[in-house]
């Protein structure tokens, strides 16, 4: 079948929209923390220090805001496509022009 | 899988770095050699590197109740091998440190070993195991990338876990503690990046099989049947 890993895609995706769906309704506490936070968290748990103690080797730049944290993994998202985008659209041009007929 | 700035001792930040860092320059010279032989290898890199600027960026929500990202290392390691790979990834983990505060600086040596040698090197490991095999190309690529992205995790776990042993049964048992947190996290989210990593090489094939062929990516005979020609 020509599409068939595209339609295992699919499958995939909504698999994982479900699961995701289903763990809200397992665990309506859960607050889906970033796993690197957890981490810290764990971190700060195993050795007994409290989590402020934890200061930067290196000094280093925050976002100011959540907003301006997740626009900024969005620019980091958008370059990859722009990249990827014009990469693919490319070979398709080249595909095409070559294709005989 | 980023290890926060100032989350580890800086005696472990300076192995990490010693053990990055010959890797990056073996990279940057394989980089050059790619380069210079076939430039047609530098769109194919484009694409490599831009899905990891895509997938890292992606934080997603799984079955633990955290968040985590897919790396998008694989499907570098198979076109390029990891030594490259962990040059794209100092790239996309710099981003990350200077603009994200994701990672940091004194920490960076030790996301580029799990995110851009260890993850990558196992998935590349997995191709090779498979590439020779009858084995489906796309399933070889699905599963070298789902491969990649858990050992990432894993090895995260492991660097944590060496700067941090529990004081009742030290490394073992702190791996174990950072394992369910990272690890456990990331496998519905492997499999995701595995398939979808799959369906980009598909579409590489299809548009442009010549360079897969050209730098041996997989035999002739593997990309004339996954086009549907043999």
């Amino acid at each position: 079948m020509r599409y068939r890993l595209e339609i295992l895609t699919l499958v995939a995706v909504f698999g994982f929209i479900a699961l995701f769906l289903f763990t809200t309704v397992a665990a309506p506490g859960a607050e889906f923390a970033g796993s690197d936070s957890v981490g810290s968290s764990q971190i700060a748990a195993l050795t007994g220090r409290d989590m402020a103690s934890f200061t930067p080797l290196v000094p280093q730049w925050e976002p100011p805001s959540a907003e301006i944290e997740a626009a900024l993994f969005a620019l980091q998202a958008a370059c990859g496509g722009l990249v990827a985008g014009y990469i693919f659209g490319r070979w398709k041009g080249e595909s095409d022009r070559n294709r005989p007929g | 899988m980023h290890i926060m700035e100032g989350f580890l001792p800086l005696e472990w930040c300076l192995v990490w770095w010693i053990i990055a860092l010959p890797f990056l320059a073996w990279g940057v010279v394989r980089l050059n050699r790619i380069l210079a032989a076939d430039r047609e290898a530098l769109p194919l890199l484009g694409i490599t590197g831009a899905f990891i600027f895509i997938l890292s960026s992606l934080k997603l929500p799984s079955v633990t109740g955290s968040c985590s990202h897919p790396t998008g290392t694989g499907l570098s390691a198979i076109c390029f091998g990891p030594a490259i790979t962990s040059v794209v990834c100092l790239v996309v983990l710099l981003f990350q440190s200077l603009f994200l505060a994701h990672g940091g600086l004194s920490v960076l040596g030790a996301n580029i070993v799990s995110m851009g040698i260890v993850g990558p090197l196992a998935g590349y490991l997995v191709y090779r195991a498979l590439r020779d095999t009858r084995v489906n190309l796309y399933f070889t690529v699905f599963f070298a990338c789902a491969v990649a992205d858990l050992f990432t995790y894993m090895t995260t776990s492991l660097e944590l876990a060496l700067a941090y042993p529990a004081e009742v049964g030290g490394v073992a048992t702190s791996f174990g503690v950072f394992f369910v947190i990272f690890a456990i996290t990331q496998v519905p989210l492997a499999i995701i990046e595995g398939i979808v990593l799959a369906l980009v090489f598909k579409y590489i094939i299809q548009l442009k099989p010549e360079i897969i062929s050209r730098l041996r990516i997989f035999p002739d005979e593997a990309v004339r049947a996954a086009r549907g020609e043999a």
